[in-house]
């Protein structure tokens, strides 16, 4: 790609060109399974209580996600009278912009990531640990109680819940003995046997159910609470304003998930020889923990937020901990191997 | 190494850039007809009467206090998970003082009720 | 002058006038969000010097922690902005004493004659910065590190005894005390005479 455009420019510009090109080759998918993560969510969600889901426009209600992002940019923004006008159009900018960084470190396939670098987790944590933004800036700029106590439950709920999910992290450093999620990925080779979700697997539980926590997801959407709270943080907001913490959450869903698959579930390895290890791979187990999100809505009832807090501090901190311990301490002994 | 900074800073660029497309698109394409009643914040139909900037439980800054310490804790123990393997016995040593030390401050809180809510 | 010279400076110059915006801003709220931008130029500036663990801890733990609870402190508390701006000068002298304390603690690290700090580059260059950190972090400073600890056990234990200072933990009924209710707790019977009209 950087050969491409040096028959044109600079270097230097050639080289920006083709990582810009690449971002977009990034971030035009993401989008795109965004919005038919909307689809498929409601498609899901709909056969599981027996109803049919979207099925209108276009074939099978294929074209409804693009119906939807049509009706959303042709509706009014309404700035409320009493926000503050400045920080109320800031938050969907910091809930969207650090939700799509993260994906910068992520990698598909060998070689196939945009930027290798060494601290490639700690970067991912520092990217998820700004969303907090967006919600409590948009709780407080709307100036409205709802919004305002939306935000405060789920700034709450996000950094108990990030920390428990800080622990799963350490557990699976302990086992890769590195920072770089490419290497990560290529310390679980060898089929199925070998991936962290089986001697980590009381981490991979916790992360997972941390993900959903931290994404603001059902059973653990008290923040959005539509029946108590009424959307919670985003309730003053509207048309594009609105759509962005939208593309926000789901773009953050298929995060969480895209991180369990490299850090528990081999990435975009093979689980069995005879099969080629591939970027399908990785698609094909981001899907199923994807599908897991939309199963565990449409299967549990809202948790109390009591309940959430202590689940998180009184339970997952502790077991996290314990198991982090448990680890290092078999590192020690001649079982270290079923830990690498 | 900073070459491969270089397109995260891109990243960051561009993710901004895709906020901002879109808030400016909205304000383009869309109707702006603004009316009292429909900007007054959400109240379920009746006028708000106090402003909703309003002080809170101090559970929810606690809750951020404490954050602040786990997370501190967790940059402590990310380098270390990383070189585990090196450091061999001696370094689980150093971090199970390390952690026992905090898991007293952990039970602290517990026995105290600040992890509660109701 | 190379590209990384012009993000130096770029950098540089969103540091100081984000810093100045924390000192000028009239609302707290954008003091604090001036804060956090400083914070990130300065992890910027330290990517530069090819700190990676230290430039993205400091995003992690001030921009994803601190900040997070001086927000919340700004936007939650109501601060009377005006009261505080009257006691200014009743404040300054404080806050003169402090800021040339901290000008003189610079000076000590800076012109290295108080901490002689080893020569960083005789640290043997690893796998990653990551890496280099954790070799040296858990054997060589070891006591700092565990006085890290202490510090941290020290501020949870604090935070709490300030928060939680003579108020009952929580608000809801524990079962065993209603349980253990007796009727004569609750109720008293007394024995009177009907009173007669006159």
């Amino acid at each position: 790609m950087q050969d491409f455009f040096s028959q044109f420019f600079s270097p230097e510009l050639a080289l920006t060109l083709s990582y810009l090109f690449k971002i977009i080759l990034i971030v035009v998918p993401v989008m795109i399974s965004v919005a038919y993560l909307t689809y498929f969510e409601r498609r899901v969600i709909g056969f599981m209580q027996s109803r049919i889901g979207p099925n209108r426009v276009g074939y099978f209600g294929l074209l409804q996600p693009i119906a939807d992002a049509l009706k959303l940019m042709f509706k009014e923004i309404v700035l409320p009278s009493k926000s503050n006008n400045f920080l109320f159009f800031l938050a969907p900018l910091l809930s969207i912009a650090p939700a799509l960084a993260a994906w910068a470190v992520i990698p598909f396939n060998y070689e196939m990531v945009l930027a290798d670098i060494n601290a490639g987790l700690l970067y991912v944590l520092a990217m998820t640990s700004i969303a907090v933004y967006g919600v409590i800036i948009a709780g407080w700029a709307s100036n409205s109680k709802y919004a305002f106590l939306g935000s405060l439950r789920s700034a709450a709920q996000i950094v108990s819940y990030e920390i428990a999910m800080g622990f799963t992290l350490v557990g699976v450093l302990m086992c890769a003995n590195s920072l770089n999620l490419g290497d990560i990925v290529i310390a679980q080779e060898g089929g199925i046997s070998q991936w962290y979700c089986w001697p980590l697997f009381p981490l991979f539980v916790i992360y997972f159910i941390s993900a959903v926590a931290e994404t603001n997801r059902a059973p653990f959407d008290v923040a959005e609470g539509e029946s108590e709270i009424v959307a919670g943080f985003h309730v003053e907001y509207s048309g594009m304003a609105f759509a962005l913490f939208f593309l926000a959450e789901y773009a953050n869903m298929i995060l969480v998930s895209i991180l369990a698959v490299i850090m528990f579930l081999g990435g975009w390895l093979s689980p069995v020889s005879f099969i080629p290890d591939g970027i399908f791979w990785l698609i094909i187990k981001v899907a199923f923990v994807l599908f897991c999100f939309l199963w565990l809505r449409a299967t549990f009832p809202r948790y109390r937020y009591d309940q959430i807090m202590r689940l998180g501090w009184k339970v997952f901190i502790p077991l996290t901990l314990v198991w982090i311990i448990f680890v290092g301490a078999m590192m020690q002994t001649s079982y270290a191997g079923y830990f690498h | 190494m900073l070459d491969s900074y270089f397109p995260v800073l891109l990243f960051i660029l561009v993710g901004l850039g895709v906020g901002i497309g879109p808030l400016v698109l909205g304000k383009i394409l869309a109707p702006h007809k603004p009316n009292d009643q429909k900007n007054s914040p959400y109240e379920c139909g009746f006028e708000a009467f106090e402003d909703a900037r309003m002080k809170f439980d101090v559970r929810y800054y606690l809750v951020a206090i404490l954050f602040i310490l786990f997370d501190l804790e967790i940059t402590f123990l990310f380098p270390w998970a990383v070189v585990l393997d090196s450091l061999g016995l001696q370094g689980f040593i150093v971090m199970m003082i390390f952690l026992g030390i905090l898991v007293v401050g952990f039970i602290y809180e517990w026995k105290k009720g600040a992890l509660d809510w109701e | 002058m190379i590209f990384t010279d012009y993000l130096f400076y770029l950098f540089s110059g969103i540091l100081v006038l984000a810093s100045l915006r924390v000192i000028t801003a009239n609302n707290p709220v954008y003091s604090a969000l001036s804060l956090v931008l400083a914070f990130f130029s300065a992890a910027g500036i330290w990517l530069l010097l090819h700190a990676e663990f230290l430039a993205i801890a400091l995003v992690l733990v001030y921009v994803g922690a601190v900040m997070v609870l001086f927000l919340f402190v700004v936007m939650m508390l109501d601060i009377n902005i005006e009261a505080l701006r009257q006691r200014f000068w009743s404040y300054f002298p404080v806050a003169l004493l402090i800021a040339l304390l901290f000008i003189f603690e610079i000076y000590l690290v800076v012109t290295d004659k108080f901490f002689s700090s080893s020569d960083p580059a005789g640290i043997p260059l690893e796998k990653s910065n990551t890496h280099s950190i954790g070799s040296v972090l858990y054997t060589d400073y070891l006591l700092p590190f565990q006085v890290a600890a202490v510090i941290l056990l020290v501020a949870i234990i604090s935070a709490i005894v300030l928060t939680m200072y003579g108020k009952k933990s929580h608000k809801a009924i524990d079962p065993k005390d209603q349980i253990k209710v007796n009727r004569n707790d609750r109720v008293r019977v007394v024995k009177m005479k009907s009173e007669k009209k006159k």
